[in-house]
């Protein structure tokens, strides 16, 4: 019980602090009440509209590597809170909280908010 | 020969003079001074936090279907996913930042989205006996001078021959599929902040009981560097598809993944292989 009460805090915040980024068209495709928590290495960072992504190798249980395909705010929005097209590179380890495609498919939406270093930096120091 | 040269003098002379009759028309300093980067404050939602949308019961269930497949994973009655424009009113959200540039007969709000800049005619044309539609539809506006102090401080702007899909927001608030919108807006600089400007939008649909004004707020970017506008193309990486009846996200790799849970793939029913 308190696990679940947990969980939806979790959740709320995660909705409250992420929606602003992808407002322009419905985020419904991506299950923002469940968000998971993902480490991995970035492949690509695309700084690109009208979306950002980044594209991130996940090590999976097996050993085997799945790429996400992540999508962001715009680079409007992330240049308005500190970020580059160069804040993150190819071969950067990063720890990423996204709200995931409902379908399960290895893809999601990201958030700057959402996005540190793995051992809890922020990326960029406004965050 | 000389009758000649007198009338070239003639059309010259006409020339130049109307020249400057419209060079002495506009004196930007009756104007409010709205130079500089707008950004929107507020949100992205059309309905004002506490307020109900005031739709038809007709549209109040088109809106409730399009909540229930967004819950799905699907995009409802939103239509902006895969790049058409927001179109009027919706595009007053202001995306990306906004600059607006007043000339003497047109008012220009310039926004780096999806075709979302305007222009607003202000040189007293009338509307025409047809439009051809747009997603921004057309703007005729009047500057008016509110207050009695000799520079304008309002302007009011009607937009009409509006076309679809659209939608209020993204969350498919939606707008009456007849696109016989009207929507009309007085556009103001706070008087006790000249960084905030407003736009009281009121927009008129067959989707609502009544006409109904939104107000939208607008915050001019202070910095003393100079402003480099950033160029936003949607179709330069965006991985929302529709294909059939049905949506679906573009992975890194080119490939179609599912959005919904337990999606089917694509019917590929138009293409068949050559026997070998």
């Amino acid at each position: 019980m308190q696990r679940e009460l947990m969980r939806a805090l979790i959740a709320g915040a995660f909705v409250a602090t992420s929606s602003a980024a992808m407002a322009h068209h419905s985020a419904a495709m991506f299950d923002q009440e469940n968000p998971i928590e993902l480490v991995g290495t970035v492949k690509e960072f695309k700084f690109t509209n009208p979306h950002t992504f980044v594209l991130l190798e996940v090590k999976d249980s097996d050993g085997s590597v799945t790429v996400w395909t992540l999508e962001g705010g715009t680079p409007s929005s992330l240049t308005r809170d500190g970020w580059t097209n160069k804040s993150i590179k190819p071969g950067d380890e990063v720890k990423m909280t996204i709200a995931p495609l409902r379908s399960g498919a290895p893809g999601g939406s990201w958030s700057a908010e959402h996005t540190r270093f793995p051992d809890g930096k922020p990326i960029v120091l406004s965050h | 020969m000389h009758y000649r040269f007198l009338l070239r003098a003639i059309v010259l002379a006409a020339a130049l003079s109307s020249a400057m009759v419209a060079a002495h028309a506009f004196d930007e300093s009756k104007y409010p001074d709205l130079k500089g980067m707008w950004r929107g404050t507020g949100g992205n939602k059309w309905t004002p936090a506490g307020q109900k949308a005031p739709l038809t019961p007709e549209y109040q269930a088109i809106y409730e279907a399009n909540l229930a497949d967004q819950a799905a994973g699907g995009h409802g009655t939103d239509p902006t996913y895969t790049c058409l424009p927001p179109g009027m009113p919706r595009q007053m959200n202001v995306y990306e930042p906004m600059e607006i540039v007043v000339t003497a007969g047109t008012t220009h709000l310039l926004m780096e989205h999806i075709h979302d800049s305007r222009r607003i005619y202000t040189d007293g044309r009338d509307w025409p006996e047809e439009l051809e539609p747009a997603f921004r539809g057309h703007s005729i506006g009047k500057w008016i001078d509110a207050d009695g102090d000799g520079r304008y401080d309002v302007l009011e702007v009607e937009t009409r021959g509006v076309k679809g899909p659209r939608s209020f927001d993204s969350t498919g608030l939606p707008l009456h599929e007849d696109n016989q919108t009207i929507v009309k807006e007085q556009i103001y600089l706070e008087k006790a902040n000249p960084n905030l400007l407003h736009d009281e939008i009121t927009t008129i649909d067959h989707a609502l009981t009544r006409p109904w004004t939104v107000m939208k707020n607008y915050r001019r970017v202070q910095t003393k560097e100079p402003i480099w506008w950033r160029e936003s193309i949607c179709a330069e990486n965006n991985p929302h598809v529709r294909i059939g009846k049905d949506d679906y996200f573009v992975s890194f790799d080119g490939y179609l993944m599912p959005v919904r849970k337990d999606q089917a793939p694509p019917d590929l029913k138009y293409f068949k292989q050559s026997q070998k």
